[in-house]
């Protein structure tokens, strides 16, 4: 498993690796007041495993497994290739994503971004442009249920209550109970 | 008043067209009744889209089957055509599909194909699932390929594709239809002004 350190501050063995770093965020995607950093995952490194933290974090390298920023946010950059189920408190994807994406407060896919998963967050947003298949989940309750089932259990696995289906995904979650 | 038969969705030099679209509108206000919705999009994701129907208790389903009109059409073996069917649309098994989104596919669909692909989408819906689609019907050309069909608003469609190269249309009547899908019946069909049937499919 894979551990980014807090705050900005790498861990030991990650810093020694070289394959997480700090800088200035530029990203458009991030446009908060202030000066504020993160993580990056540079072109160049391939991440297999479970990889969490407690700080905002750019992909540009090629992660699979799990990703898990619970309080933070994600982006993928134009360059990243992520074939991940993803838990982030805002996930934005300019890059490729395959995956699971449950964003506790939003999904944004920008018009580059190519995505194949399934989407769980109360707010979803996609530019015109952007490929996607799979499903957004909008219903609120739905979505709660999911992002608060995903926050109780910590790291464990994803909530199944509102995991759709993608075309060609193999999944073994049970179907979701509705008031139909 | 001269009617204007221009294709629906075509792209005039003016931008493209809105389109008054009274069966989606009902649509609409079935959702507005309240309840969970799985809507089933076959066309590709819109912004749009997402927007008017993040209003609703609704999971969107995307599968973006435009992409793969080509390979559908390549397919004559019925068999292979399930197949790929199976494989285009959403695992089944999971919560079943209340309303069907088809836009203008269905007119880019063979007869063979069009069987396959909404006997597919019926095996994933409720009893009583609505599919709405727009076939072109009065005219005789249609674009070359599927257009980007969004919601303007509650009652209008506009094509956000450009114009481009034309082909003849397929131009399938109610029987073609009820022939091609028969699981499904003709709740409401409404010819718009602009040469394009509008239709509310029932399951």
């Amino acid at each position: 498993m894979f551990e980014i350190g807090k705050k900005g501050a790498p861990e030991k063995g990650a810093e020694a690796s070289g394959w997480t770093e700090t800088r200035p965020e530029s990203s458009a995607s991030n446009q908060k007041a202030g000066p504020r950093e993160k993580a990056v995952i540079g072109p160049s490194i391939h991440i297999d495993g479970d990889l969490r933290g407690e700080e905002d974090l750019l992909i540009e390298g090629e992660v699979s497994g799990t990703v898990q920023l619970r309080s933070n946010s994600l982006t993928i950059g134009a360059q990243g290739k992520v074939r991940a189920d993803v838990y982030a408190n805002s996930i934005y994807v300019e890059g490729l994503m395959e995956g699971d994406l449950y964003g506790t407060e939003r999904v944004h896919i920008r018009k580059s971004a190519q995505v194949r998963g399934n989407v769980t967050s109360p707010r979803v947003s996609l530019e015109d442009g952007a490929k996607f298949k799979g499903s957004i989940e909008m219903d609120p309750q739905a979505v709660q249920a999911a992002t608060a089932s995903r926050s109780s259990i910590g790291n464990a696995r994803p909530a199944v209550a509102a995991k759709p289906a993608v075309p060609g995904k193999p999944d073994t979650t049970p179907a979701l109970k509705t008031g139909v | 008043m001269v009617a204007d038969l221009r294709p629906l969705g075509k792209a005039s030099a003016e931008g493209p067209e809105a389109l008054n679209a009274p069966l989606f509108n009902s649509l609409i206000k079935r959702l507005e009744g309240g309840g969970r919705w799985i809507v089933l999009d076959l066309g590709a994701a819109r912004s749009d889209t997402i927007r008017t129907f993040g209003r609703f208790r609704c999971r969107l389903d995307i599968v973006d089957l435009a992409e793969a009109v080509g390979a559908l059409r390549d397919v004559t073996d019925p068999r292979l055509l399930r197949q790929l069917v199976e494989a285009l649309l959403p695992r089944r098994g999971m919560e079943s599909t209340d309303v069907v989104l088809c836009w203008d596919l269905i007119n880019y669909l063979s007869a063979p194909a069009l069987t396959a692909v909404m006997e597919g989408v019926a095996m994933r819906c409720k009893s009583g699932a609505l599919a709405h689609g727009l076939v072109y019907y009065s005219t005789r050309t249609m674009p070359q390929q599927p257009g980007s069909f969004v919601p303007l608003d509650d009652q209008r469609l506009i094509n956000k594709a450009a114009a481009g190269p034309e082909r003849p249309a397929p131009r399938y009547s109610p029987e073609d239809l009820a022939r091609c899908m028969p699981r499904y019946t003709v709740e409401r069909g409404r010819l718009l002004r602009n040469g394009m049937q509008e239709f509310l499919f029932r399951l």
